[in-house]
Parts: structure tokens; sequence; C-alpha cells
């Protein structure tokens, strides 16, 4: 049984979260609603840490499998 | 279930300067850099009196608190709800000058509030500083945070001795502090 892939997300603010996907768009949501007036979408989320800029994807080292 | 973990970047210094960190090897890559991103955009300067000085705080520290503008949201009625949801009611809610910054146009809010809701939020004493001022027929290039929260106060100068209500509601020790800085309208910035 691999590890879980770990994801993060980076505000401009200084905030920071990292964990599964699942948790990483839940609490950017909730840190983009509470803190900055945000609404963003799941999609919007999932988007952005799958395609950061950098153009990075998920390591394979830290891919379930 | 992952390793979640959440909080702040180590250093608000690094966050206010604009110094990335570096990446942390457990996680799929580097870390996206989320931003309001709106056409229209509050700023809010967390303003305390701490007996002796002004202070500038925030839930992220003393950086510019920015917050994202709905098309048909008031801007006011935004920084009034999220300040009193995060930190607590505020005292004084003001836009205080308007600019062009970050690709969208940013409307910068002192907002007072009272020392016990300060907690543990980061909090800086607000030094004196230069403003920027605009060419006779075009904006400055660049405006400094610093010349933004000196002309916020200025305007909350203003307000202090035009304003009844400004002035009923500051808070005792305020307005001789305000006395010292030369009271200005709202203006733009840049």
């Amino acid at each position: 049984m691999g590890a879980e892939t770990q994801f993060s997300n980076r505000c401009a603010c200084g905030w920071e979260i990292s964990g599964s996907e699942e948790e990483v768009v839940d609490a950017t949501i909730d840190h983009g609603r509470r803190i900055h007036n945000m609404e963003a979408t799941r999609e919007q989320v999932l988007a952005a840490i799958h395609h950061p800029a950098t153009g990075a994807e998920p390591s394979s080292e830290t891919k379930a499998g | 279930m992952g390793d979640r973990t959440v909080g702040h970047a180590p250093s608000l210094r690094e966050s206010i300067v604009g110094i990335r960190h570096e990446y942390h090897g457990v996680v799929s890559g580097p870390p996206v850099e989320w931003d309001v991103d709106s056409p229209v955009q509050a700023e809010v300067f967390v303003v305390w009196f701490d007996g002796e000085r002004l202070q500038l705080t925030g839930p992220d520290g003393p950086q510019p608190w920015i917050l994202q503008l709905g098309a048909v949201e008031h801007p006011v009625e935004v920084v009034d709800r999220i300040v009193r949801d995060v930190v607590g009611p505020p005292i004084l809610v003001h836009s205080t000058s308007w600019r062009r910054d970050r690709d969208a146009v940013i409307l910068s809010f002192v907002v007072v509030i009272d020392r016990e809701l300060v907690g543990g939020m980061a909090s800086v004493p607000i030094a004196r500083a230069e403003l920027t001022r605009s060419e006779a027929t075009a904006a400055p290039r660049a405006i400094a945070t610093s010349a933004v929260v000196e002309h916020g106060l200025r305007h909350l100068a203003w307000l202090a001795q035009d304003d009844p209500v400004v002035a009923a509601e500051l808070p005792a020790g305020w307005r001789p502090l305000l006395a010292e800085y030369v009271p200005e309208p709202f203006r733009n910035l840049g």
C-alpha cells in the first residue's frame, strides 16, 4: 500500500495547506471564503493544484500505488 | 487520511517582502500561489491603539489584508462583514483612498478595532512615512504600503475633525495621536 499523494496550496497572504487532495481543496475554499471573500469552486482549486504555474505534475514518488 | 498540515508560512517578514519559500519534498509539487484576482479588491489595514502608539495588525499580521469584491457587493459591507467574522466587531470602517494595482482597482480601508480583539495577531507600530504624490497629469508609478497607511491615517485625522460620528467613535487616546497627522480627504493615490 503506497503513500497517498500529497498536495499543497499557498495563499499570497502566507497561509499554507498540505494534505490529501480533498483536504487541500476543502481548506482552500474555506480559507478563501472566510478570509478573502472569495468563492472558489472545487474545480478551480483542483485545476490549480494539479496544474500549478510551474507546470509541475504530481511526483511519481508520491503517487499511490 | 493524509498528513494534513495547515498554517502560515514560517516567516511573516518573508511573506511581506514576497520571498518564496523552498518547496517541501513530501508534496506533489511547488505550492500553488492562490490569490485574490477580482477586478475590484479591498485592501484592509486593521489599526489599534496600544495606549502609546497606533499598531497595524490583521489575521495575517500587519501586511495588507486583501478581500475580493464582487460586482454587486458594497465594499464597505464586505469589509465590515469579513472583519466582524474574522477579527470581531470593528469600531470604524472607512475607505480612505483608491489606486490601480495588482491588475485591479484597489480600495484601501482603515479599520479601527479595540485592543481586546487583537489577541494573538502579530502587530507592528505604525511609523510615519512620506506620501507618494501624483504628477500633474499622471499617477505615481509605485506606491509603498507605508504611504497608503500614512494617507489612511491622514484621512482619519480629517474625519476626526469633520465627522461627528467618527469623532465620537474613536477610542480615547486616538485624537491626540491623529492631531499629529495632516488631515486629508479621500483621494486617488495612483
